[in-house]
């Protein structure tokens, strides 16, 4: 069989398998199954999918995962998260469209202590949404934001599906971990910037409402109290991975158990919501990591097929400049990121995408981030971005799927932008972690 | 069916204390390494070991939720007989895939304990004991397809 008919087969029948509704990482399993018997010698293929399945998950450079999705879930079961976000809230005023602006600067915050980019948008998206709504915000001012800064989440370390990438592509995770911090910064200041045009030339988006007055101090106490700790440990296990003291996996554990020991310290640990975020974490690396016991065994079947060598050679003989083939490979990922979530995007495209990386020569820290914003856009794009989903799921009932859409466009168009700005300036990229890794 | 229910979720409440016991354990190393007190060499394989662990041992509960990930809003958007025949086929497809991993794995299993294989880094253990959740929670995910099947 030609490289060009394996490929169509073996992606025609994932396709096939996506769009019946099987979970995704039964659907790699069963083109597993077919490519193991065909291309990997029947009976000890299949012997040998059982062992790369055990294989591609016990990984050294997995194991932060679990961790930084742990942050996350315990600030949001113990209401630590409410407290810093009603921190936040307090010392953002006279800001047009304020409630808009501090769902960013949460969520920024937010983003910057928990790994899961659906945990972030669920939160803010059932905290912040129903009152800016009873403050007749208009639902696209008052769901846009909450959406987008919920992609930034993959951005901004930690992030559980920044060191899934990193390990399945090969790239320094604490180096791709630092790398998003720049691109996350500047894309929720992007956000900040387009909320105050839009809320300043129609002030009927986001109506000004009278907040409370209190005096300075009472103001910054609750952003000491409630923002400051979590702030440092985002400081703490970057400067722990950057300085070399200790692996993203050490960091991310120690960045756990300081998160666990903020909420005992604040009276908000008890054993059942402890328990409650410890399941919640387990639920959601468990559905990440799944879907990565088919990952070995799938880009050994590309390669078995020929496909691999054959699209990266014939990609070679054509000549195509290194932007096309970058561009073609971003459009690949953006056209994706509208159908399939972000762990199957990674086992589709790696394969293919990380040899052209070697043979253009591209920085791979650099390409790991473009990689990133385009994932990050997937979550938002329609009809199937994820947060699409979570956002329609914690609004109120009256609200349609295409006002949700409609809400996150200018958005994803800024994402774009950002997309663009990285690509032609990579050191918003590569910068901070080159200095960092001196 | 209590005690399934009761057995999902034991299992993934398993999952969920190995995690949270493993960022404890590896915190101590760290803090161990760095007040001079020597290192704990077998944390970092036992973290390596138990992500498969607690994987298999939390699908089975995740597909009782059905948390895994699936593309089901084109089965949202057509009649729904045609849906339910769709999730049928599904169900049937997800029993055959798992039968694939139970047999495959009950078999690695065997020969590998039969050559006594080890897998020798810091710690050494027999190779067949990472393989033994495969089985289990294989044969666990096609009850949950089966019960689908008749619902």
């Amino acid at each position: 069989m030609t490289w060009w008919l394996a490929a169509l087969v073996l992606f025609g029948a994932l396709t096939v398998l996506f769009l019946v509704g099987l979970p995704a990482a039964f659907a790699f399993f069963g083109i597993n199954i077919a490519g193991a018997w065909f291309y990997l010698g029947k009976d000890a293929g299949l012997v040998q999918l059982i062992r790369n399945g055990i294989v591609s998950i016990t990984s050294f450079s997995l194991t932060p995962i679990p961790f930084f999705i742990l942050m996350g879930e315990v600030l949001f079961h113990t209401g630590v998260a409410m407290k810093a976000i009603d921190a936040i809230d307090r010392v953002i005023w006279r800001v047009p469209g304020r409630l808009s602006v501090v769902a960013v600067v949460a969520g920024t915050v937010f983003s910057a202590i928990s790994g899961s980019t659906i945990a972030t948008t669920a939160l803010l998206g059932s905290l912040l949404l129903p009152q800016m709504l009873r403050r007749g915000y208009h639902p696209n001012m008052a769901m846009g934001p909450i959406m987008a800064i919920g992609g930034v989440d993959m951005l901004i370390p930690p992030s559980a599906l920044t060191v899934l990438l990193g390990s399945l592509a090969g790239i320094s995770i604490s180096q791709l971990l630092i790398a998003g911090i720049i691109p996350g910064v500047v894309l929720s200041l992007m956000f900040i910037g387009w909320i105050v045009l839009r809320a300043t030339a129609d002030p009927s988006l986001a109506p000004a409402f009278e907040h409370e007055e209190a005096p300075l101090w009472e103001r910054i106490k609750p952003l000491i109290l409630y923002v400051l700790p979590l702030v440092l440990i985002f400081v703490v296990v970057v400067a722990a991975m950057a300085a070399g003291w200790a692996t993203p996996t050490e960091a991310a554990a120690v960045g756990a158990v300081a998160t666990v020991a903020v909420a005992w310290i604040y009276r908000a640990l008890t054993w059942s919501n402890l328990m409650t975020a410890l399941l919640g974490t387990a639920g959601i690396s468990g559905i990440i990591l799944f879907i990565i016991i088919g990952a070995t065994t799938f880009s050994q079947i590309l390669t078995f097929s020929g496909a691999t060598n054959g699209m990266v050679e014939a990609i070679r003989e054509a000549g195509f400049g290194a932007w096309t083939v970058l561009i073609a490979m971003m459009l690949v990922l953006l056209f994706l990121g509208c159908f399939i979530d972000q762990v199957s995007m990674m086992l589709i495209c790696l394969p293919f995408f990380m040899p052209l990386v070697a043979l253009y020569g591209f920085d791979p820290v650099w390409f790991g981030v473009l990689f990133l914003i385009c994932m990050q856009l997937g979550l938002l794009t329609p009809p199937f971005g994820m947060l699409l989903f979570t956002m329609k799921s914690v609004a109120p009932k009256e609200i349609e799927m295409r006002q949700v859409w409609h809400a996150v466009t200018p958005y994803v168009v800024m994402g774009l932008f950002a997309l663009v700005a990285v690509m032609l300036f990579p050191p918003l990229a590569t910068w901070l972690p080159k200095l960092l890794f001196k | 069916m209590r005690f399934y229910a009761f057995l999902l979720k034991a299992f993934a409440s398993a999952a969920a204390v190995l995690l949270g016991v493993l960022a404890l354990l590896v915190t101590l190393d760290v803090v161990l390494r760095n007040v001079g007190l020597g290192t704990v060499a077998w944390v970092n394989e036992v973290s390596e070991y138990s992500l498969p662990v607690a994987t298999l041992l939390i699908a089975p509960w995740l597909l009782h939720r059905n948390e895994h990930v699936r593309l089901d809003v084109v089965l949202a958007s057509i009649p729904k007989t045609l849906a339910r025949a769709l999730e049928r086929c599904c169900d049937v497809v997800g029993i055959a895939i798992c039968a694939v991993f139970i047999w495959y794995s009950v078999r690695l299993i065997f020969d590998s304990s039969r050559l006594g294989s080890m897998v020798v880094k810091t710690l050494a253990i027999p190779e067949w004991w990472q393989y033994a959740l495969m089985p289990v929670c294989f044969s666990l995910l096609a009850v949950e397809f089966a019960r689908r099947l008749r619902a």
